[in-house]
């Protein structure tokens, strides 16, 4: 029987990690755009070696009086130093090259950080607001307890068996009347089944788990010494 | 005897003197790049004309595998000795 699906408690933290990734995205686009520019640009502007040679022609040219032989030749060692200045550039090209790429994993590993470090700081202080969350819930039969995050919860053979049903059930999304509870673990037809006697098992459980559960949380006992609220000096309040 | 003289002048001035003419020029190579000034004969027509000049020799020089950059300038036979050191191996060689 599929009955109300439990309401989410955590919608705006997934909505903010939606909104993260979709600001992720855009801002990897952006980065890997910008430096697709700066790259094409450095590319088109760096100066080969004929720029140096045209440079040469060029006097050559704009000069009449540039004609005896040393002259000619010295011209032509200057265009020969500027060509071999071309692999030098050559190689400093990929050097750019290289260090553009560095530059643009670091910045899109910064950028994923920063999202990142926004979107747990929201989840922080949505888990802050909504008091205990149970990131885990195991139930051990064997030590008859159930293990909540990280607190251990004796329980009774017969609220450990009310637990065991509720959570099968939770499992496939399901919600059980009283009833339907008391049918399960009594093994009994469910119209032969008080539904009081469900609830019940239900009172059972709650006392059993909420007392151990306010104890862990609220009040603690301090071995020897004594009792204390396990709360925050700064959180509390008198009015 | 007046008009004998100008129409002797305007003839001297029509023809040039001797029929010879020459051409100075640069010229280059790339890969590496080189560059070359040289002398070269032109024809009567071309005598004062960089541009009928340049378009004669251009096709000459790049038979050579050299590329004609510019026509320097025009001139006779008597510019032929003060231009022979500077041109080198260029002296009338296209």
């Amino acid at each position: 029987m599929k009955g109300k699906r439990v309401p989410e408690t955590s919608s705006s933290v997934t909505d903010s990690l939606r909104a993260g990734n979709r600001v992720v995205g855009y801002g990897i686009a952006a980065i890997v755009l910008i430096l697709l520019g700066a790259a094409v640009f450095l590319f088109l502007n760096l100066p080969d070696a004929n720029a140096f040679n045209t440079r040469v022609e060029r006097l050559f040219v704009e000069n009449n009086d540039l004609t005896s032989g040393a002259e000619i030749k010295l011209l032509e060692i200057l265009a020969q130093s500027g060509t071999s200045f071309a692999e030098v550039l050559v190689s400093y090209r990929s050097v750019i090259f290289v260090l553009l790429l560095f530059s643009s994993a670091l910045l899109l590993a910064a950028l994923v950080f920063l999202v990142t470090i926004v979107a747990l700081n929201r989840r922080i202080s949505a888990i802050q607001r909504s008091g205990i969350q149970v990131s885990s819930m195991v139930i051990s039969r064997e030590a008859r307890a159930v293990y909540i995050n990280d607190l251990e919860f004796a329980l009774t053979e017969a609220s450990l068996e009310t637990l065991a049903v509720l959570a099968e059930a939770r499992m496939d999304d399901e919600v059980l009347t009283g009833a339907q509870i008391e049918a399960v673990i009594s093994g009994r037809n469910e119209a032969d089944c008080d539904e009081a006697a469900g609830a019940t098992r239900i009172k059972r459980l709650r006392d059993t788990l909420g007392n151990q559960l306010v104890s862990e949380l609220l009040v603690k006992t301090i071995a020897r010494r004594g009792y204390m609220l396990a709360v925050g000096k700064d959180t509390l309040k008198m009015i | 005897m007046r008009g004998l003289a100008l129409i002797l002048t305007m003839l001297m001035l029509a023809v040039p003197v001797n029929a010879e003419c020459y051409a100075d020029y640069k010229a280059k190579q790339d890969n590496p790049l080189q560059l070359a000034y040289g002398v070269s004969a032109v024809s009567n027509a071309a005598c004062g004309k960089p541009n009928r000049a340049k378009a004669e020799l251009s096709p000459r020089l790049a038979g050579g595998g050299w590329t004609l950059l510019k026509i320097v300038s025009t001139f006779g036979p008597e510019g032929l000795n003060e231009r022979k050191a500077s041109a080198g191996d260029f002296f009338l060689r296209y």
